[in-house]
């Protein structure tokens, strides 16, 4: 099957064998158990063969036929016991592969910087994660082993035969390159476009969940009816389709089936004439005796049988090529990671400036700032100019290209950076809510926040209302996107966690975007009472409002211009 | 009666032609296999014995020779065919169940529809449909088929050599096969179960961590919330582990079966031909036909992780598949009272699973041709009066009329005719812009369409990316926030509704293209009373009147 290998490796396959690397020794140990198990049949045909040769030559013994019996069972016995112990190693080596790729994959992911956003969907790395890296599983348990087998089993049945016959092998020499050949030239484009067909019906899956998705849409346009004729048209459209397409890939197996069950038939044939002595030719200077007769007929099947075990497995390695080829693309995409490791740290000690000297990320350049403790800040500028990401380069969200975010004379880097954000509070954007009850939202990495501080945070954030209207108050579950509470009280909820936290730095990305003006104001009134009580507050915005509300206002955009003259 | 056999019952009931053919089909692979190597075996002991005794030239070869290049190739068209009417059957069924379940589930009420938004829901939902889907092929089939194949495989191999040697063969394999059905398949529900439900546990888990990896960041709990997801995964193998060792076991019982059935019909096939009361072919049929029929139990062997995950899934969708669906009567359509076409008197509601009024008791008309702003901060229950109005939860107390019938008395279809209702959050479908508005408007016209789509300031983005045949991804995926909610809109308005209900309509819009919006929607209904949730000054502007809540 060399030959129907792409010449060189591509990515995927790269890290394919990659990922398996650490396993390989183990898995070429149970794919050599395989392949002795399947080589240890010879033996017991051998058994049979005898058995049958003596029964019909009359020289066989009651003590014979149950002593071959029980060898054949004991044989069979150590096979299973070699299959068995393969399959255990190979699950283990499964196991370990599965577990090292999806915590390398989370690692990598989750420090991601909030500017790589958008580069891959949590819910596509989810599915990863989840469901795709498991089918490593059947190609490490089936197709490796597999491709051994049919690189050693099929030559060694061969010489056997040729030992005894050499028409038997000439057929069988015949018949079995000409699987791979005959695979070649019907099957692959058929199976290509099989596993086209094939992803369809993972399609049927999506549009079933879209469609449940959308049901209540579907129920407020009165487009019940159509929805499940349209649904049942696309499912028998599909079944057509994909028939038209199954009926050709399927020829490419038959073709395989019918050459290992001619070739078996053409075994049985010839070696049935031989013995009848109406052939002569085929054998060596003695007639074929019955005894190899039998025993050649036994060895046919099991010639084949790792030639098909190996097309079987074909689809094993596609879905594995396809997880790497998703692992490879995703790899590509990381770039920007956070600073630290998102760990808890000590706080960095003392009230102590924060110094901006230099930094430039991508495009953008910043002005030199110094933020005193305790002041108030807001970044303004058009969308672009560069806000949210100052935001993040503060907060060690993201390595500036150059120049340096000086924490008094620490700079923030990979070791000071957890230290750092210690001392953050952060409101998003866009709020998360973990699930959960609301509870561990606004306590969370605060061990030690008790029903006194809740109370004063929500306070604090005006936000005391909107828990109060929770049907099972701090402890309702808001899901991942707040689904429950509103945009404006989401975000006061934020800032009754950033208020609770009692951080000395509070740093909002566009803490009022989409809100009411009223619900705007409140926002606005909540940091400025943080600010009153000692926090060091800095936002980037565009609400006018909110940034006249603060003790100090640069325009990034304008900033730019400047330092670009 | 086991949720499997329920739910294998409902597909045999609709879908008996296509899967009796594809069970034929599959007994008669498993047939001809067991015969072609038996009869091979006899072939050849019998060639061998005639040969010795040199009366080769009377031994009747062409028969038998004839007979196994036709099994062979008979074995393989037969597999051809299986091959093709399983898959048909599969696909029927898949769809099918899908659709039966859409057509159950459709049917719900408004805050279970709701509720099949949450991705989770739906994950669970669809991968447990998804899991029911072997049902037949894999589990339904091989049992039957190789229960059908053994019972043929008794009866000959008694007929043509003894009724010993055929239980001797047949005996063993049926008992394996009932063995690994019984014990692993039964050990395997729990663990089947348990890896599923950690699956969904590690996946609502790794994104819940990736979504919120900024603010655990800032928390300091990004490594304790990767050991989280972590561990539910390590849960997750550690049932996989479970599963592979059952089915390890699995393995060793269909091995150990066909290992017994081969070799004991070696020793009496042997022994009764060594007593001669059978001839050593006869004696060859038994065990050459052991060694063939232990395929009956190959699909039994890969299919106990699966038997689990398909009972897991089963016990949780029959019950859906199963309640009766009560169709929305048919609607005729009512003539129209032209002028307060939405009438609320002390009108009081509550959020879902509450008692508490939001707000004072409330009373509004609104008539024909004007346009009303309810107004007010966020969360102070503006979209669910709208969905009180819309008939989607009910109200606490109060009166609410659409067109002069009470809410309460117009059945679903009518009420959809009469009142229009765009909510908060709106779902699109993947397909084309035009299958998203026929879905609403089966009956409008690629013009009208247009002309909507352009009066929203929608038409340029899809001029050129292929106007009405522009197409979407999955849940409308393509356009953007601003661009999907205006299609929602264009979508409720083609239905041309004499009541409207619109929540923040134009969110996401800068003043100038929501003011156009705005027109546009008065525009193409000139005639119908519209309320809107708003606290957008470019929509309350465009309304005759506001009412601050």
């Amino acid at each position: 099957m060399r030959f129907l290998k792409r010449p060189t490796p591509d990515l995927a396959t790269q890290r394919l064998t990659g990922a398996l690397a650490p396993e390989a020794a183990r898995i070429r140990r149970a794919a050599r158990l395989t392949t002795i198990a399947a080589l240890l049949w010879p033996a017991m045909a051998a058994l049979v063969a005898l058995s049958f040769g003596a029964l019909v030559t009359g020289t066989a013994t009651t003590a014979q036929i149950l002593g071959a019996s029980a060898a054949f069972l004991a044989i069979g016995a150590l096979r299973m016991g070699l299959s068995v112990r393969a399959s255990a190693l190979l699950d283990r080596s499964a196991d370990v592969v599965l577990a090292a790729e999806r915590a390398a994959l989370l690692s990598t992911q989750e420090r991601l910087s909030p500017r790589a956003e958008g580069r891959a969907n949590s819910a596509a790395v989810a599915a990863l994660l989840v469901d795709k890296l498991p089918h490593l599983r059947p190609y490490i348990m089936r197709a490796r082993p597999a491709a051994m087998r049919a690189a050693i089993v099929p030559l060694v049945l061969l010489a056997l035969s040729a030992t005894m016959s050499w028409t038997v092998a000439l057929i069988l020499m015949v018949a079995g390159p000409l699987i791979p050949v005959f695979m070649a030239l019907v099957g692959l484009a058929a199976r290509e476009a099989s596993e086209k067909q094939m992803d369809e019906i993972g399609t049927l899956s999506t549009l079933l969940s879209e469609r449940l998705g959308a049901l209540l849409d579907i129920r407020l346009l009165d487009a019940r009816p159509r929805m499940l004729r349209d649904f049942e048209d696309r499912a028998e459209s599909l079944r057509e389709r994909t028939m038209a397409v199954l009926r050709v890939a399927f020829l490419s197996s038959t073709v395989l089936e019918l050459f290992s069950a001619i070739g078996v038939a053409m075994v049985a044939v010839y070696v049935g004439f031989a013995l009848l002595g109406e052939l002569g030719f085929g054998a060596y200077a003695t007639p074929l005796t019955l005894t190899e007769g039998v025993f050649l007929l036994m060895l046919a099947p099991e010639f084949f049988q790792p030639l098909r075990d190996l097309a079987a497995s074909w689809h094993d390695k596609a879905a594995a090529l396809a997880v790497a080829r998703d692992l490879t693309e995703i790899e590509a995409g990381d770039d920007s990671t956070i600073l630290g490791d998102g760990a808890t740290a000590t706080p960095l000690p003392g009230a102590a400036p924060i110094r901006l000297r230099g930094l430039s990320l991508g495009a953008m350049r910043f002005p030199d700032l110094d933020i005193a403790p305790g002041a108030s800040v807001a970044f303004t500028g058009p969308s672009g100019s560069g806000k949210s990401t100052l935001i993040a380069l503060i907060g060690g969200l993201v390595a500036p290209d150059a120049g340096q975010v000086l924490i008094g004379d620490k700079p923030v880097g990979p070791e000071t950076a957890d230290a750092w954000r210690a001392r953050i509070a952060w409101v998003p954007q866009s709020p998360h809510f973990l699930r959960g009850p609301l509870r561990d939202t606004l306590t969370l990495g605060l061990p030690e926040a008790d029903a006194d501080s809740i109370a004063r945070g929500l306070a604090l954030a005006s936000a005391e209302d909107v828990v109060a209207r929770l049907p099972q108050g701090l402890e309702t579950p808001l899901g991942e996107s707040g689904a429950g509470v509103s945009g404006g009280e989401a975000r006061r909820l934020m800032l009754a966690r950033a208020a609770l936290s009692g951080r000395p730095v509070i740093l909002a990305d566009e803490p009022t975007a989409d809100l009411d003006a009223e619900t705007a104001a409140d926002i606005t009134e909540a940091l400025c009472a943080l600010s009153d009580k000692g926090a060091t507050v800095i936002v980037a915005t565009h609400d006018a409002a909110l940034a006249a509300a603060m003790g100090t206002r640069i325009d990034l955009g304008h900033a730019r211009q400047e330092s670009a003259a | 009666m086991s949720p499997l056999l329920r739910i294998f019952l409902l597909l045999w009931r609709e879908e008996r032609a296509s899967l009796s053919r594809g069970f034929l089909l599959s007994v008669a692979v498993l047939v001809a296999g067991g015969a072609l190597l038996g009869l091979s075996g006899w072939f050849i002991v019998a060639a061998g014995a005639a040969g010795l005794a040199g009366i080769g030239i009377a031994f009747d070869v062409f028969r038998p020779s004839a007979g196994v290049r036709f099994l062979a190739l008979g074995r393989t068209a037969a597999r051809y065919g299986e091959r093709l009417l399983t898959h048909d059957a599969t696909l029927r069924a898949l769809a099918r169940l899908r659709v039966r379940l859409l057509e159950r589930l459709s049917a719900r009420d408004a805050l279970t529809l709701s509720g099949l938004r949450s991705s989770e829901t739906l994950n669970r939902l669809t991968a447990d449909v998804d899991a029911l889907d072997g049902i037949a092929i894999r589990l339904a089939f091989p049992i039957a088929a190789g229960a059908v194949t053994l019972a043929l495989a008794f009866a000959v191999i008694a007929w043509l050599v003894t009724p010993l040697v055929a239980a001797m063969v047949t005996l063993p394999l049926a008992l394996g096969g009932a063995a690994v059905l019984m014990v692993t398949g039964r050990a395997g529900i729990a663990s089947a179960a348990r890896a599923e439900a950690a699956r969904q546990t590690f996946r609502s888990r790794a994104i819940d961590h990736l979504r919120g990896r900024t603010g655990l960041a800032f928390a300091g709990a990004l490594p304790a919330s990767h050991g989280m997801a972590l561990n539910a995964e390590a849960e997750g193998r550690a049932a996989e582990r479970h599963l592979a060792r059952l089915d390890r076991w699995a393995d060793t019982l269909v091995a150990s079966a066909g290992l017994i059935a081969a070799a004991g019909a070696l020793v009496i096939g042997g022994l009764l031909a060594l007593a001669d009361v059978i001839p050593p072919a006869a004696a060859a049929i038994g065990v050459f036909a052991a060694l063939a029929l232990t395929e009956v139990l190959a699909p039994l062997q890969r299919g106990v992780a699966e038997i689990g995950r398909m009972r897991d899934a089963a016990a949780r969708v029959v019950p859906l598949l199963e309640e009766p669906v009560q169709d929305p009567a048919p609607g005729n359509p009512v003539s129209r009272d032209d002028t307060d076409l939405i009438e609320l008197r002390d009108l009081a509601v509550a959020p879902p699973g509450s008692q508490i009024p939001l707000l004072p008791p409330l009373t509004l008309t609104v008539a024909a041709g004007e346009t009303v702003a309810l107004t007010g901060r966020s969360g102070r229950g503006k979209s669910t009066l709208l969905a009180a109005i819309s008939g989607l939860s009910s109200p606490l107390s109060g009166e609410i009329r659409i067109a002069g019938h009470d809410l309460a008395t117009l059945d679903e279809s009518r009420l959809r005719g009469l009142l229009g209702y765009l909510p908060q959050r709106s779902a699109l479908i993947s397909g084309t812009v035009r299958d998203n508005l026929a879905l609403a408007a089966p009956d409008a016209t690629d013009t009208e369409m247009e002309a909507l789509l352009d009066a929203v300031g929608l038409w340029p983005v899809l001029a050129g990316n292929g106007g009405l045949d522009m197409a979407l991804g999955e849940a409308g995926s393509g356009l953007s926030g601003g661009e999907s909610r205006r299609l929602a809109l264009v979508r409720t308005l083609l239905r041309k509704p004499p009541a409207l209900l619109l929540d923040e309509p134009t969110e996401g819009l800068d003043p100038a293209s929501s003011a156009k919006v705005m027109a546009a929607i008065r525009s193409h209904l000139p005639h119908s009373a519209i309320l809107i949730a708003t606290h957008r000054q470019a929509e309350i502007k465009a309304c005759n009147r506001s009412l601050a809540i």
